[in-house]
């Protein structure tokens, strides 16, 4: 059938097809093994994992044998691989088990025979613990295992290890224990063990023969080894291949040449037939033993059978493995060369795995180079060191990636800086610095200086500063200012060093400020994004830098934000007199005056100042008063005041919670017509609705519906909904039947859900005035009820509406009546509904008897009930009821979830009562919430808790068990939150495949967004963002942010402009700025971050830092600094003095003369006036190129302008002082 | 802002596969420098292996360098055979800008 099934042993049949066999038989065995394994596991996920280890195991199977026919062996990882596949999926069948067992020997080349013998122990152990049960088939397979791995063991204590275990040792047993006694010479050995065959009757084959064969001569005896073939014959049996393969192993490892090659002479005489592969047998011996020489007779007598090629590279490999490399290289060079047609134009390479194999054996570096030479030579390989290298590279073999560059230098091959990157990528991961620098002094001993993307992807990220990295170079000799190095080490900079620049950039730029909430929250957002980007070892690593931030944030701040609450009024005032007396503008200490004021509730003394400095008032100062007066419910002042504002300035609008504080207000005091203008107001003045001024408008109603007050509670809803406020919804509803409710007229609150359902399609507090109605013993009313809830939603709502009510009203006969009603199946949603209704007002009796009253219920999910009264338990802290409902389920017969259990022993334990079964071992990862705040030790205590969850809910998965999809999607929160995206789309996948339809929610999405971003996954983030879009979902600002700024530090304006149309229609909803786009559409225009740099020291008047980054910039950028130039002055447009940004151009420009051309033209264009220092320095630059000067050049010295400017700088701030 | 956007901008695309791991950034541009002025090349590396993928981005600046590259019927470099074809779709290599990238432009 297979190779695999060939290269095992022929004893036992074609094992597939016994495989396949005991597929159902293995299937009962499970079910034996399930109930010992955790005593309480339900039949369905047995099942399902008994289904899963059958399709696991096909794939397996094909997996392995996929391997074995391609290339006739299998690599140590794959067959660890699906091992750990194995592990992971449960209980390891028996199958399972022989199969990877079986794969542990010889179809191993490429691993040394001890350890491909500790692997089988391994697998034998490991797979053991979980659950598999060995028979012989195992014990033999293992015994084939310890022959090809030529281990060395007792036969007598595997007997008796096979015995301890109750396994009977069968005809093929015997057969390797006296293959193992022969290959050791031990005739005695193997006679006791024939002894053993003779006694149980066991016939004894063509194998035991060619053992004794081996055995006698490996005790020396030829003569009797011989012998064999003649006592074979005797016994009835003709000696076959395995028997002269045998004795030509025998003299091959006695390095008879002559007498192998007559034994092969006799065998083709006989027509009989050997196979190559026995051959490559004869091969192995020799060399084993210590004749190469002789390998080539043997060589010549391959006939290149199909599967000669993976055969004999099989035997290269080993060879190779057991350090016989010279050999294998004679085997590989007589592998048959397809003629290649077109070599001329690619080249072949041969010998690949060959020089892979040597390098994973870590042969020596001259052994390396001897068999390049000869494969060079030989024209076999193009480029054998390249490839050799390439292996170590990848195989991070350091010393020899290094050696063997030394070599192709000296043979004049090229070396490339990129050689490297493999060597410096490993430690970089590891973090190991000496590494790096190791490498990096290598490379220089080369004459290879690294490049920029050398320093910068491979290197710096290694080092915190620059400086010492610089120290480290100099200190090992590398040169450490080197242009590759420089421009790097800025581009660092730009991205991790600026915290400072660009908090300043968000203060003092005001672009960035014009986000509704002001800089303080932009530094916020900042803040949030830097500390939450961090990983919590880069936030202790980097403890000290972000303390020196902060420090600097605090001094940089302006103090009113950081005091906003702490503002003495008395101070302010003082202030504002001091302002007053000197005629200077008081607005805005006013407006604080005013807030502070608010802030100590202080109405009496706002109102006063207020009067005081009338024209003085801005609208901010209003809006805090007028709020203020809605708080003390001093609705006069509030409408005076809010009047004033408006006659001020018509056009003004408040905020959405002023809006909302005037129209309780007024509807508090009964101005109803002024409440539906301020209503009106909102609509007109566009003023934004968000999910809380509806909850608000709800608070509105529902405050007016507990006084009673009919009108007022019917003409807002009408108005808020007729203005299109807000849309009908059940809850804002509920206000219009409260109202009846509260003044007990439960006819009117009748009628009123009633109109609501016609006019809104909601039936609010339906239960509560069913409930009222049985209370009541309205029947009347009652019928006339039931009957439209029948109508309009049908008979079954109506029976557990009515249901409920009797339940609630504690008429448990009524209840049970209808619950019986003869076809009624069960709501899950409604019984949840009510029975989350009664844990919340810990109604125990009306739950208890909801749980009885459903046993009986068609399709009732019993162990939900009982959750859900055990959930009740769990609050109450009532553990003997707890038991009780224990006790319950157990007469039941309910097969409680893990949860159940898991609820029930917490109540238990809580009161030190001792839990009567075992508790499953998963926490509930609902236990878990996302960790917002960036204090460092929660957060790693959260980590840990997440880390933990995430291997619980991978454990759950292996053993098919469920959580809730909001288990799943608070896990992707938490998972993200701490930047885990890999585990976090693993658990999206689960959650995928186990719950359909699975989706993630806004805030999961989001976050996925953010951490995709964070790692530069932006297409991915983009992705994310559309599918949010598409399902109607609604992302955090911030991850749009995130992702639009991330784009524009790539420079990716395409991208930029899709996302902006993207979230179009959502951006002013979720409260993103059209400058959100602008400025980063700007900044990707650039690309380099250290424009970013440059704009804030032209603003702070940095000049010296400016032209220096200016000059790095042009210098990095020379070959098209007039493109440049152009676009940083497309980035300055609104800057205030044009000269000024001109003037550092030019002279950054250094002898660019084309460049400075363009600017003067462009400069001339635009009319910006040029001074005489300009004129001069252009002037110089243009005489010294040899060009003319299209101007005249001013006639002093340039030293003289230059003092003529500062001198008339300071006069200039002279006069402002 | 708005003229950078214009024709300027367009580059004429080789996609180019099957690059020997000698190979970098630096050997790619100056290889097809010789059928007109590189734009840019973009080569990606893995950031796990430090070894590049294989393919890259050759963008020339003007249509002719693209055409002169496409004419010629065989590309090899360091005695291996590259296949060299146009770049059609442009959003298929927008996922690689991020990586490895030299643009110089």
């Amino acid at each position: 059938v297979l190779l695999l099934a060939a290269a095992l042993p022929s004893e036992q049949g074609s094992w597939r097809v016994a495989a396949a066999g005991q597929k159902p038989s293995s299937g009962a065995r499970l079910f034996a093994i399930a109930p010992h394994q955790k005593g309480k596991v339900q039949e369905e996920p047995v099942l399902s994992v008994q289904n899963k280890q059958a399709q696991h195991f096909d794939w397996a199977l094909n997996k392995l044998d996929s391997s074995v026919r391609r290339t006739g062996r299998i690599t140590r990882t794959l067959l660890l691989r699906i091992f750990h596949d194995m592990c992971r999926t449960g209980y390891p069948s028996s199958n399972q088990a022989l199969l990877l067992l079986r794969s542990c020997g010889s179809l191993l080349p490429e691993v040394p025979l001890c350890e491909r013998t500790e692997l089988a122990h391994m697998i034998w152990g490991k797979l053991q613990d979980l659950g598999a049960v060995y028979d012989a088939s195992h014990y033999n397979a293992l015994l084939k295992v310890y022959l090809q791995n030529e281990h060395k063991f007792s036969p007598t204590e595997f007997l008796s290890k096979m015995e301890e275990a109750n396994v009977q040792p069968n005809r093929v047993t015997y057969q390797r224990l006296i293959a193992a006694y022969c290959n050791e010479g031990d005739i005695e050995g193997a006679s006791k063990i024939l002894g053993f065959m003779k006694m149980k009757e066991l016939p004894i084959t063509e194998a035991v023969f060619s053992s004794l064969v081996t055995g006698h001569a490996r005790t020396g005896d030829m003569e009797n080894a011989e012998n064999i073939f003649s006592v074979m014959r005797d016994a009835g049996i003709e000696p076959g291949p395995d028997t002269y393969l045998a004795l030509l192993n025998a003299y091959a490892e006695k390095g008879d040449i002559n007498s192998v090659k007559q034994i092969l002479e006799k065998i083709e005489k006989m027509e009989g037939y050997l196979m190559d592969r026995d051959l490559l047998q004869v091969i192995y011996s020799l060399a084993k033993a210590g004749y190469p020489q002789y390998v080539p007779d043997i060589l010549s007598q391959m006939r290149y059978e199909r599967g000669y090629i993976p055969d004999a590279m099989n035997l290269s490999l080993n060879l190779i493995t057991q350090g016989l490399e010279d050999t294998a290289f004679q085997v590989f060079k007589s592998f048959p060369t397809l003629p290649s047609e077109n070599h001329s134009e690619t080249s072949m390479d041969y010998g690949n795995f060959f020089l892979q194999h040597c390098v994973h054996m870590d042969k020596p570096l001259s052994k390396l180079k001897q068999f390049c030479d000869e494969l060079k030579e030989a024209n076999m390989h193009s480029s054998p060191l390249q490839f050799t290298l390439y292996c170590a590279l990848e195989s991070k073999k350091a010393a020899l990636a290094i050696n063997l560059m030394k070599t192709m230098k000296e043979e004049g091959l090229p070396l490339r800086p990129h050689y490297s990157w493999p060597l410096l990528v490993g430690y970089q991961k590891e973090k190991n610095v000496q590494g790096t620098i190791g490498v990096l002094k290598a490379m220089h001993e080369l004459g290879v200086e690294p490049d920029v993307e050398t320093y910068t992807n491979y290197v710096l990220t290694n080092f915190d500063d620059i400086q010492t990295f610089r120290a480290l170079l100099q200190e090992n000799g590398c040169p450490f200012e080197t242009e590759g190095l420089s421009v790097a080490a800025l581009r660092h900079e730009a991205i991790y060093g600026t915290l400072e620049n660009i908090t300043e950039l968000l203060y003092k730029d005001g672009r960035y400020c014009q986000t509704p909430p002001g800089p303080a929250e932009a530094v916020g957002y900042f803040l949030y994004n830097l500390i939450d980007s961090m990983s919590d070892s880069e936030v202790q690593a980097k403890e000290e830098h972000l303390r020196q931030y902060f420090h600097q944030l605090k001094k940089m701040v302006p103090f009113h934000f950081l005091l906003h609450n702490n503002t003495e009024v008395s101070a302010l005032e003082e202030e504002l007199e001091k302002l007053k007396a000197e005629k200077q503008p008081i607005g805005n200490v006013l407006k604080q005056l005013i807030v502070a004021l608010c802030a100590e509730e202080n109405m009496q003394k706002a109102l006063e100042v207020k009067a005081k400095y009338e024209p003085d008032m801005v609208v901010g100062g209003y809006a805090a008063l007028i709020n203020l007066c809605c708080r003390h419910d001093n609705v006069e002042d509030a409408m005076n005041l809010k009047e004033e504002v408006f006659r001020k300035d018509s056009s003004v609008a408040l905020d959405t919670n002023k809006y909302l504080a005037l129209v309780k207000v007024l509807g508090k005091h009964g101005r109803l017509e002024d409440a539906i203008n301020i209503l009106k107001e909102i609509k007109e003045k566009d003023i934004p609705i968000k999910d809380t001024t509806v909850t608000s408008f709800f608070h509105i109603l529902n405050a007016a519906a507990m006084r009673g007050e009919v009108e007022t509670v019917n003409r807002l809803h009408e108005s808020i909904l007729t203005l299109g406020l807000a849309k009908p919804s059940t809850n804002l509803c509920t206000p219009l039947i409260t109202v009846h409710l509260e003044k007990d007229d439960v006819p009117s609150a009748l009628e009123a859900t009633i109109d609501c359902y016609k006019k809104y399609g909601k039936m609010p507090r339906l239960h509560d005035i069913l409930c009222r109605l049985i209370e009541q013993g309205n029947t009347e009313l009652l019928q006339k009820a039931m009957d439209f809830v029948s109508q309009e939603r049908g008979e079954m709502m109506m029976l557990y509406d009515i249901f409920f009510a009797f339940l609630n009203t504690g008429k448990y006969k009524e209840a049970k009546k209808i619950i019986e009603t003869p076809g009624l199946r069960a709501r899950p949603g409604s019984l949840q509904w009510f029975a989350e209704k009664c844990i919340a007002t810990n109604q125990m009796e009306t739950l208890e008897n909801m749980v009885e009253m459903t046993q009986k219920l068609f399709e009732c999910d019993r162990d939900e009930m009982y959750y859900y009264l055990l959930k009740l338990c769990k609050i109450s802290n009532d553990w003997r009821k707890a038991e009780a409902t224990w006790t319950k389920m157990q007469e039941e017969n309910v097969i409680p979830r893990a949860r159940t259990l898991r609820l029930l022993a917490d109540t238990l334990k809580n009161n030190g009562q001792e839990v009567p079964f075992d508790v499953p071992e998963v926490i509930y990862v609902n236990a878990l919430y996302m960790p917002l705040q960036c204090n460092v030790t929660s957060q790693l205590f959260f980590f840990i808790l997440i880390v933990e969850a995430y291997n619980i809910l991978l454990e759950a998965q292996k053993k098919d068990i469920m959580f809730p999809a909001s288990a799943y999607s608070t896990l992707i929160k938490a998972l993200l939150a701490e930047g885990c995206l890999e585990e976090a789309l693993k658990v999206k996948n689960i959650a995928e495949t186990h719950i359909k339809g699975f989706t993630l929610n806004d805030a999961a999405s989001s976050l996925l967004i953010i951490t995709q971003v964070r790692r530069d996954y932006l297409k991915d983030a983009i992705s994310t963002l559309k599918k949010v879009l598409e399902s109607d979902m609604v992302p955090m600002s911030l991850a749009v942010i995130r992702l639009i700024q991330a784009l524009a530090m790539k420079g990716d304006l395409e991208s930029i402009c899709t996302v902006e149309k993207m979230v179009e229609n959502l951006a002013t909803s979720i409260g993103l700025s059209r400058m959100l786009f602008v400025n980063n559409t700007v900044l990707a225009h650039i690309k380099k971050p250290a424009t970013d740099l440059f704009l804030q020291y032209v603003d702070a008047g940095r000049v010296d830092d400016a032209r220096f980054l200016l000059q790095v910039i042009i210098y990095q950028e020379r070959n098209s600094s007039g493109q440049k130039i152009k676009t940083l002055l497309d980035l300055v447009p609104d800057f205030p003095d044009m000269k000024i940004v001109y003037s550092y151009l030019l002279k950054s420009l250094d002898n660019d003369v084309v460049s400075a051309k363009t600017l003067f033209e462009k400069m001339k264009s635009e009319n910006i006036h040029t001074d005489e220092i300009f004129l001069k320095r252009l002037a110089v630059l243009l005489k010294n190129a040899g060009e003319p000067v299209p101007f005249t050049e001013p006639p002093e010295s340039f030293h003289f302008y230059v003092n003529k400017l500062t001198q008339e700088r300071q006069e200039i701030s002279s006069h402002a002082e | 802002m708005a003229a950078t956007r214009g024709s300027s901008r367009r580059v004429f695309e080789l996609f180019v596969s099957q690059i020997h791991w000698t190979l970098a950034t630096k050997e790619l541009r100056d290889y097809f420098a010789q059928f007109g002025t590189v734009r840019k090349c973009t080569l990606p590396f893995d950031k796990e292996t430090g070894f590049h993928k294989g393919f890259c981005w050759i963008g020339f600046s003007s249509e002719e360098g693209l055409r002169n590259a496409l004419q010629k019927e065989s590309h090899i470099l360091d005695g291996i055979k590259l296949q060299v074809q146009q770049q059609k779709r442009r959003s298929f290599r927008s996922q690689y800008t991020n990586e490895g990238e030299t643009d110089m432009s």
